[in-house]
């Protein structure tokens, strides 16, 4: 079996630290609201382990894909998009209609790493980090 | 005729949450073409891999929102709104006896 890239493991303990973070502040709210059950937790964990195994696929395909040859990369990622996608619904689907979970606690953590993706650049800008240039991009000044 | 608009109702739901669903094509589409250009990319300037992988990743993650966002409508509308609808109805019904 391959190693992973350092790149995907980084990216994915990036989404998986926000997701935990934004985990909590709902069960927060929850608690706060008195709308706490069992079922929340359990949808909580059940959204936020299928959105960070989603991410951490989404990264090992595109690191794949880009690895690979030019032709081939859009058909790779589609492929693995629908099958994520559908994984998603099933795992979701599963998750409420089955284990009888609280149906907005199991689906707000699917969107939690898109939250920290849209930070991403405030924390960047604070670690004095700034996005690779392409060459020649200072003669545009 | 109650049973009737159930029904009804409960087929919409489905059709709704089916036709939700078709946001996650869209994406998948635009993920191929974004990494078909980065593998170029790549190939102009191999120094440049992990920051483009980086990169890939994050664009490909805010891209699929568009396609959760359908999978969350899609869900909501077969395991939320029927017991919305079926509520909003049998209220209705009862006020109009």
């Amino acid at each position: 079996m391959s190693r992973l890239d350092p790149t995907v493991k980084k990216e994915t303990a990036y989404a998986a630290l926000w997701v935990t973070a934004l985990s909590l502040i709902m069960e927060a709210v929850f608690l706060i609201g008195d709308w706490w059950t069992p079922a929340v937790l359990l949808g909580n964990m059940a959204g936020a382990v299928t959105a960070v195994l989603n991410y951490l696929l989404l990264g090992i395909t595109v690191a794949k894909a880009v690895s690979g040859p030019a032709e081939k990369a859009p058909l790779k990622v589609r492929s693995s998009m629908t099958a994520r996608l559908l994984g998603q619904a099933a795992v979701v689907a599963v998750a409420i209609g089955v284990f009888h979970t609280n149906v907005y606690a199991t689906l707000l953590p699917l969107l939690f790493p898109r939250i920290g993706i849209a930070f991403r650049p405030m924390i960047d800008r604070k670690r004095g980090k700034t996005a690779v240039e392409p060459e020649g991009s200072d003669l545009l000044d | 005729m109650v049973e009737l608009a159930m029904g009804i109702m409960l087929g919409l739901c489905g059709v709704g949450a089916g036709i939700a669903l078709i946001a996650g094509i869209g994406p998948g589409i635009g993920e191929g073409q974004a990494v078909a250009a980065a593998c170029e990319a790549i190939g102009r300037q191999p120094e440049a891999k992990s920051d483009v992988t980086s990169t890939m990743v994050m664009g490909c993650a805010i891209a699929e929102t568009t396609g959760l966002y359908g999978l969350i409508i899609g869900i909501l509308l077969i395991f939320v709104a029927p017991g919305i609808y079926s509520g909003v109805l049998r209220d209705t019904v009862a006020a109009l006896k």
